[in-house]
Parts: structure tokens; C-alpha cells; sequence
């Protein structure tokens, strides 16, 4: 089966097989391998991409229901400009420790704050819900999303002024 | 996964025509949330794939002459981001509120959740509390029932197998009519309901009396059912904190729950009667602020 | 690199969009990423550094945040197949035949491996009571009894499902306390499901017990812990034309892990090279081999390097767990609440194997007292097997669980005599140069300065919120 669809802002096309799930698209046959295979349930998040702005468990997608659609992985964040600021808080944060929820985690707060530029730590808490973290207790990816969010609402403020 | 096949349809016809053709092997998959688990795990694949996620024609949120329709492709995340629904029926958007993360209600849709027909489903018991009727769609063409003849029993729909659920529609006099979802799971998020109530009535008189109460139950029967005798007592009864205890205590006796890995039968009796006390009181700070 | 799909023969009706809808295809210009991997920073020979107080960023996190951290399960090789175990999911049998041939006969299979095949097929951190792959007897659900190598995961996962597996089904145990009856059914026969005891005796608690004002008595349970690493355990296995091995794996211990690749296929342990990187999440889990040596095994036969990572049920079912512990603690004290005496005994369900229970077992043992002074001490620890997923290492291994349990039996007797429970454990903690529960003289104790420190911090004084 034929899909195409846009990447990270370029477009793609690949033949899967049918039952191809949208993970199993970008990390076996992109070699986008920062979405990360944890539990291919939908429980643990770490499979996390964006679809159309939205935050979706790669896992519990066919490849064809991404046909046309617009998909953000974690490699797509940073730029010619610089790293995004969620990526540039969590590493001054250190808010990971083996990392491996992290690429899952920062697409789902990068939704988050596309959505609501000035979350309360509940909001944080409550986006970040579909993205479990074994090792650090979420205590530094609260903050760094918060830094984050500081850091885009000044950047804001300073293009309008 | 095990090899199948996939086609996407453009709206119910295309899906119930590939339905058709497909005979017995085919499954419908719309948000994928619960489809995908049960495929990855199955012991055999259906012959094909048919993805309605984009069928025009479930899709919309819309007020008609016959009340709020909602498709059966709205995903979760619409129902929250819908002014319409916030506006006519917020319990229905808090409902879809409490299932799974964001990331679910990304994909998932009020539909699904309801084909899907698990005892704890948490968009059933404030549609049924709201008495909300469903259009069912097959090649014979279309039929409506009421939402609490859909469910027949665990993973059992009256849907026959060359149908879809269509739509889900909330009937005009119920819309604006107070209404409050329950749910108790072990998490505070991506949580299994261990009990959900969902309750509704309209205030009236002088004193103030419960007027169409309608109480719903999940998870502590094979589907969700009304606590019809805990709505019996509470119709016409004036409003008070001990009758809204009372009623909870009766929907408790007539909820069937089960003793399994999370939870013991009288731990969710317990919870009913409380979680259902709790409903009512929130319908009535909702009353009251009208 | 060349990947061979499974192209499906099916009518599409997906239609791709024309190359008008698309927006136009710009060669990406490459963006100039951000410096990666960031610099270190290195000290100079006779350079006076001060490392303690600085601020430090974390070397790993450029590579995290920008996705580019390379997982096991993120690698892949020209040729590379992927492998799948088939799980006993019977708690206790004796295998009576294995059939492989449909699997080995499936399009797209390139190996399938039994137990039988292993040169030494037997490992553990102290007891080699593991099987790489069953071959005579399961003795936990999750025990591997065969193993197939296919050019996709998918065909490798439909391949273990047509192999055909004639078990006799025999009597389990899953509770420890029953498992250390004598008419017990013996998880790994002949052997005594009590695979291993440690003892403490300091001083004479008898006698101390019968001398004090007051004795109180605990039993304390933990339950069976899964890590729960967001990563799975993964491993690559490939060997070069000189018939050297090399292995990519989630392995944390990987110079035990090689000697065990080593024994285990009987190489010279200059022909294994292990190689680990990033791990995403071990906490003990990944201690020891898993399934290494049959990837190894498998890339021989097939000739490619053979890719093997664990499901998430694997990761609850075959993969080690924290020991659960049953505690049964005796503490004679005096009125004033002093301890003259404890008696402890540890009863520790191991599961299936060994594995790291010995330290374990160790560390309960030891540390079962607390971090008090207890000058008359009886610890007697008892490692039992039961039919369950082995239990190893996990952060701690023994302490947590020996730790709620004197510490909440700490609070019953501070209860029992009405004494303040920070004023109790001032009365009995370690001081410089106690004496630990084996005679372990210890310098540098900070407990009641923590303890007081702490107390002044979260207002104990004027009472719990």
C-alpha cells in the first residue's frame, strides 16, 4: 500500500503493508527512530508524534490513516534557528535521564503549549498524562516545560512589541 | 500485527458498501484506540481494514430540528473543544473528558466507545441519562433506537455486522436539562472506570422537587443501566441532601457489580452510592445556578 | 540499505495524492543544527578543578532532546532479521516434544533454535539454574522454549505460533510459605525449593528477649515489582568472518554479561565483544543476559545479524522482578524503649531462578536490623523457589523491602510504649563507631543528625498538619 504524507515539513511517500502501523512507518522504513517503541499499546506514550497539530500514540495508527497528513516527530522541533525552546529548557533543566520518554514528551508539551501559551502546573500535569517517565518523577519536566513556555511567551512578546 | 487489508471511506455509504463486499472479515476502525490493542493481540486478522475516520457524514456536531446530533467519527478532543456541546450538554464533554490521555482523545471517538460496548465505557451513562436515542446505517438503510437498547451486553451491540453506528443524538428536551458524570478509577488519568454514574433531573415547584430524575450506571452490570427504582424514589420527592443519600443508597442496591482484580463487589456498591449522591449534587448546584 | 517489505497484493483505495496537491518538493536545505555533541569539558594535567558546586549539564541531553539518542532497538544492520521466543505460558510442565518444522518451513524464516542446541545452556549471577531456553522442563510461564529468526518481526511472530509445543502439565507452587513444605511439588527437582539461607547471630538474643520489659512482634509483606524501563530489553546479535561475536545490548553489566556470552556458547572470551549504549531505564533489571546468546545462536545459522527485542508482556512475564519478602520481626525492648533484642526472620519468594537473589538475600540479611544499635541480633533468611517470574536485581535488592518493615515496626513499638517516634529511633540510631548487625565498624554516621536536622525542617515538634 501507497501512503504519502508530510513529515517534518517535506513530503513522503513509502509502500507498507497494510497492517503498517504510523510507528512502525517512521522508525522501520524512515529511519525516524525517535519515536520510540514502549509498550505498542497506547499506554505509555512514548510512541508519541504530532498529526495535524495533534498529540496521537503512533502505535494505535495505521499507516494509511496518516495518508495526507501533516506528522511532526521529534527530529522535525529543531532548526536552522536553533533548538525549540522546549528542547533547549529541557536540557538546561535536566529534565531527562535515559531519555527514552523524552521525544514523546516534548512533542505532547509542544501540543500543549501551541494550545495554551501559559499553562498552570495542573494543565502541565494534566497534558503530559499520556507520558509515562520511569526515571525522574516528572518534577524536572514540570519545570522545564514551564521555562519553556516562559521562554516562547517573552520571544512572543518581543516579536509584537 | 497479522496481514489485512485497508480502505478508507469517504462516508458511510463507501464504508457500508466495503462492509458489504467484505462479508464477515471486515472490522471498522475510526480512532484505532481500542481496535489496534485487540488486533496486535488477535489470534486471527480480519480480511480488511475499513477506516471511517473521515467519513464526511459522521463527522459533525450540529443542532437539527431533533436536537444535538453528534457523529460517530467525533473524535473525544472535538467534544471538548466544541462551544455547542459545552453550551447545550457540558457532561457529555466531561465525560469524554475523563477517557484516557490526551493522546487517546486525539484518535478516539464518541462512536467507538460506544460500539465498543465494554461495561465501564465512559461516554454511555450520560448519553443514556440524557436519553439519547442512536442512527444505525446499513445497506438496508437506516434505524434509530434508544441508546440503552444499542448495548446488549459486554462487546455487544445491536449493530449486525453490515452496519455502522451513524450518529448519537440527544433529543431536544433533553438538551439544557442539568447534568453530572462520575467516574472513580485507580489513576487519576488512563483509567479504567471502576464505577461511573451520570445524573440528571430538572428542579421545579415550590418547595423544589426532582422532576424526570434519570440516574445511569457503568461498569456494575453487563451494560450500563438506569437505576430505575433509584429515580422512582427520587421522582416528584422534594430536594434534599438526605434524598439525594437515599437515592444513592438505592442505586447501590440495584447496581450488579463483580469482584474482579481491581475491585471488590461491595467496594463499587459503595462507590455508587456515593459517586451517585455526589451526581445529584451537582446537578443541583447546576440548577440552582440557572 | 536494502529492507525486504511484505508487499500486499490487495485492491488499494487509498488514493495518493497527485504531485499537484502535494506542496512542492524542496531539497532540504541541511538546517545547521546546534553543536552536537557539545563539548566536555576536560581538565588539564595539574589543573586545580572544582567540580563540586558547579553547574554541570548533562553530556546525554543535547542527543535526547534532539531525538538522535541511539537506543539498541534504533539500530539496524544490512541483512538484519528479527527474532521472537515463544513463551511456555504453562507454570510448571515437562516438554515432552517441540515441533519445529512448520515454522522452519514458513516463507521468510531464516533460523528457528531450541534449547537442545545451546552448548551450555544454563547461566545466573550465582546458581546456574537458568535455561537460555527450556528444553526439558518449564518452570515459569515466561520460560523461552524455542526461538525463530525472520526477515520481519511479523513473520517471526506468526512463525512462533506455529511451532508446536506437547507439554505434561505438572503441580505448581506459587506461595513461598508453601513452597517450603516438605510435600511441596519441587519447582526445580531434586533440589529443595529452599535454594539458599543466611544467618546472623551477634550476641544472645534468647536470652536478651526473655530480660526485656516489653516484646513486640511484626509481620511485614512486599509484593513482586516489575521495573517497568520504558525500554524493553533489546540485543543485536552478529558475528564477523572471523567467527568473532559481537553484541549490541541493553545489558548493564556487560563484562558479566560477555563471560556469560562466552560460557555459554563456549567461546573464548576474546572472540565476544559486548557493546551497550544508551539504556533507556535498567533499575536492575538489566543485570544480566537474557536473550543474547540465542540471538548469537540464530545469526550463526542464518548468517545475518539476528535483532531480538522484548514485548512489553515480556518485560512482565520473562524478564526478572523485585523480590517479594515476607518479614516476621521479634524486638525485645525495655520500658524506656531502648532495643536489647531482635529477632527477624526473612522469608524471600525468588521465583523461578536464582538470578541475583543471593545478593539479595545478602542485603536483607544485613540490613534487616535498621540503622540501629542492636547488640543481640537473630536474622535467619530463607530464599525459596516458586513457580513464578524469576525475581533479581532491582534498585535496593532486599533493603526497601527489609526497610518498611523496621520502620513501621519501629512505629507499632514507639505506639505500643508511647514513646515519640523520632525519640525512639534518637534513643537506639547508629552513632560514630557503632557496631553495624555483622560488626561492621562504621565511621561517618549521620543518622540522628539527619533525623534531627529533618525533624526541625518539616516541624515535627509542632506536630504533623
Amino acid at each position: 500500500m501507497d501512503v504519502s504524507m508530510i513529515i517534518n515539513g517535506e513530503a513522503r511517500s513509502v509502500s507498507v503493508p497494510a497492517e503498517t502501523t504510523l510507528l512502525a512507518l517512521l522508525r522501520d522504513h524512515l529511519q525516524l527512530t525517535g519515536a520510540k517503541l514502549g509498550c505498542d499499546a497506547g499506554d505509555c506514550g512514548a510512541c508519541t508524534v504530532l498529526v495535524d497539530g495533534k498529540p496521537v500514540n503512533a502505535c494505535l495508527m495505521l499507516a494509511g490513516q496518516a495518508q495526507g497528513r501533516e506528522v511532526i516527530t521529534i527530529e522535525g522541533l529543531a532548526s536552522a534557528g536553533g533548538l525549540h525552546p522546549l528542547q533547549k529548557a529541557f536540557e538546561e533543566s535536566a529534565a531527562l535521564q535515559c531519555g527514552f520518554c523524552g521525544p514523546g514528551l516534548i512533542l505532547a508539551a509542544k501540543a500543549l503549549l501551541d494550545r495554551n501559551a501559559d499553562p498552570t502546573d495542573g494543565e502541565i500535569r494534566d497534558a503530559l498524562s499520556g507520558n509515562l517517565c520511569r526515571c525522574t518523577g516528572f518534577t524536572k519536566i514540570v519545570h522545564a516545560v514551564r521555562e519553556a513556555a516562559r521562554a516562547q511567551r517573552d520571544a512572543d512578546a518581543v516579536r509584537t512589541a | 500485527m497479522k496481514p489485512f487489508d485497508f480502505i478508507l471511506a469517504r462516508d458511510s455509504a463507501e464504508a457500508i458498501a466495503a462492509l458489504a463486499r467484505a462479508g464477515a472479515g471486515a472490522r471498522l476502525v475510526a480512532g484505532g484506540t481500542d481496535l489496534l490493542v485487540e488486533l496486535k493481540s488477535a489470534e486471527h486478522a480480519p480480511a480488511v481494514v475499513i477506516d471511517i475516520s473521515r467519513a464526511s457524514d459522521m463527522r459533525r456536531i450540529a443542532m437539527t430540528e431533533e436536537g444535538l446530533v453528534i457523529g460517530a467519527a467525533v473524535t473525544h478532543e472535538e467534544i471538548l473543544d466544541s462551544p455547542l456541546i459545552q453550551k447545550e450538554v457540558p457532561a457529555v464533554a466531561a465525560a469524554s473528558r475523563s477517557i484516557g490521555a490526551v493522546q487517546t482523545r486525539s484518535l478516539g471517538t464518541l462512536g467507538g466507545n460506544l460500539a465498543n460496548c465494554v461495561p465501564s465505557l465512559d461516554g454511555g451513562p450520560v448519553l443514556v441519562a440524557l436519553e439519547a436515542r442512536i442512527t444505525i446505517a446499513g445497506p438496508a438503510g437506516r434505524r434509530q433506537m434508544a441508546l440503552e437498547q444499542f448495548f446488549v451486553g459486554p462487546r455487544r451491540t445491536a449493530l449486525r455486522p453490515d452496519e455502522l453506528l451513524l450518529d448519537i443524538l440527544i433529543p431536544r428536551t433533553s438538551l439544557g436539562k442539568p447534568a453530572d458524570f462520575q467516574k472513580f478509577g485507580l489513576r487519576k488519568g488512563q483509567a479504567l472506570a471502576l464505577v461511573n454514574v451520570a445524573a440528571s433531573f430538572h428542579s421545579g415547584g415550590t418547595p423544589a422537587v426532582f422532576v424526570e430524575p434519570r440516574i445511569a450506571l457503568g461498569a456494575v452490570a453487563p451494560t450500563v443501566i438506569r437505576a430505575a427504582q433509584a429515580e422512582a424514589y427520587l421522582e416528584g420527592r422534594a430536594i434534599s441532601p438526605e434524598a439525594m443519600r437515599e437515592a444513592g443508597r438505592i442505586a447501590a442496591a440495584e447496581a450488579r457489580p463483580i469482584t474482579d482484580f481491581r475491585a471488590s463487589a461491595e467496594y463499587r456498591r459503595d462507590l455508587i452510592a456515593v459517586l451517585t449522591r455526589r451526581a445529584l449534587e451537582n446537578v443541583q448546584a447546576r440548577t440552582r445556578r440557572r | 540499505m536494502a529492507r525486504e517489505t511484505k508487499t500486499s497484493d490487495a485492491k488499494i483505495t487509498v488514493q495518493p495524492p497527485s504531485r499537484a496537491e502535494l506542496p512542492a518538493y524542496r531539497p532540504a536545505a541541511l538546517p545547521a543544527l546546534p553543536a552536537f555533541p557539545i563539548e566536555a569539558r576536560v581538565p588539564q594535567a595539574g589543573e586545580q578543578t572544582q567540580a563540586v558546586g558547579q553547574r554541570v549539564r548533562r553530556t546525554d541531553a543535547r542527543a535526547h532532546v534532539l531525538g538522535q539518542t541511539r537506543y539498541i532497538d534504533d539500530l539496524a544492520f544490512p541483512g538484519m532479521l528479527h527474532a521472537k521466543i515463544k513463551r511456555a505460558g504453562i507454570a510448571a510442565a515437562r516438554i515432552v516434544r517441540i515441533d519445529t518444522r512448520e515454522a522452519e518451513s514458513m516463507p521468510g524464516v531464516r533460523a528457528v533454535l531450541t534449547g537442545r542446541e545451546i552448548p551450555v545452556n544454563s547461566f545466573g549471577p550465582t546458581l546456574h539454574d537458568q535455561p537460555l531456553l527450556a528444553s526439558d522442563r518449564v518452570v515459569h510461564a515466561g520460560d523461552g522454549v524455542a526461538a525463530v529468526a525472520a526477515i520481519t518481526e511479523q513473520i517471526a511472530a506468526e512463525a512462533i505460533t506455529r511451532i508446536r509445543v506437547d507439554y505434561e502439565p505438572l503441580p505448581a507452587v506459587f506461595d513461598p510459605l508453601e513452597a517450603m513444605r516438605d510435600d511441596a511439588p519441587r519447582v526445580h527437582p531434586p533440589a529443595s525449593n529452599i535454594f539458599m539461607r543466611k544467618m546472623i547471630h551477634k550476641g544472645d538474643a534468647e536470652s536478651a528477649l526473655s530480660r526485656a520489659d516489653r516484646v513486640l512482634e511484626g509481620r511485614f509483606s512486599t509484593q513482586m515489582v516489575e521495573h517497568a524501563a520504558l525500554e524493553p530489553h533489546a540485543a543485536i546479535a552478529a558475528w564477523d568472518a572471523n567467527g568473532r561475536l559481537t553484541v549490541h545490548s541493553t545489558l548493564g553489566r556487560i563484562s558479566l554479561g560477555r563471560a556469560d556470552i562466552a560460557r555459554t556458547l563456549r567461546l573464548p572470551l576474546n572472540r565476544v565483544r559486548v557493546v551497550a549504549t544508551i539504556v533507556g531505564g535498567n533499575f536492575g533489571g538489566k543485570n544480566e543476559i537474557s536473550l543474547e546468546p540465542v540471538l548469537a545462536l540464530l545469526a550463526r545459522k542464518a548468517g545475518r545479524p539476528v535483532k531480538g527485542v522484548f514485548t512489553r508482556e515480556e518485560e512482565f512475564t520473562a524478564s526478572t522482578t523485585r523480590h517479594p519478602f515476607i518479614m516476621e520481626y521479634r524486638t525485645g525492648v525495655t520500658a524506656q524503649g531502648r532495643i536489647l533484642a531482635r529477632k527477624v526472620r526473612l522469608i524471600m519468594d525468588g521465583g523461578a531462578y536464582c538470578s541475583w537473589g543471593e545478593t539479595t538475600l545478602w542485603k536483607a540479611c544485613i540490613l534487616a536490623c535498621g540503622p540501629y544499635v542492636i547488640d543481640n541480633l537473630d536474622v535467619e533468611a530463607i530464599a525459596v523457589y516458586t513457580n513464578k517470574t524469576m525475581a533479581g536485581a532491582m534498585r535496593g535488592f532486599g533493603a526497601p523491602q527489609v526497610c518498611f518493615a523496621y520502620e513501621s515496626h519501629m512505629d507499632d513499638i514507639a505506639a505500643a510504649l508511647a514513646i515519640d517516634p523520632l525519640e525512639i529511633r534518637l534513643i537506639n540510631a547508629f552513632e560514630e563507631g557503632s557496631k553495624s548487625s555483622t560488626g561492621q565498624v562504621l565511621h561517618s554516621v549521620a543518622v540522628k543528625d539527619s533525623l534531627l536536622k529533618a525533624a526541625a525542617r518539616f516541624g515535627w515538634k509542632e506536630g504533623r498538619p
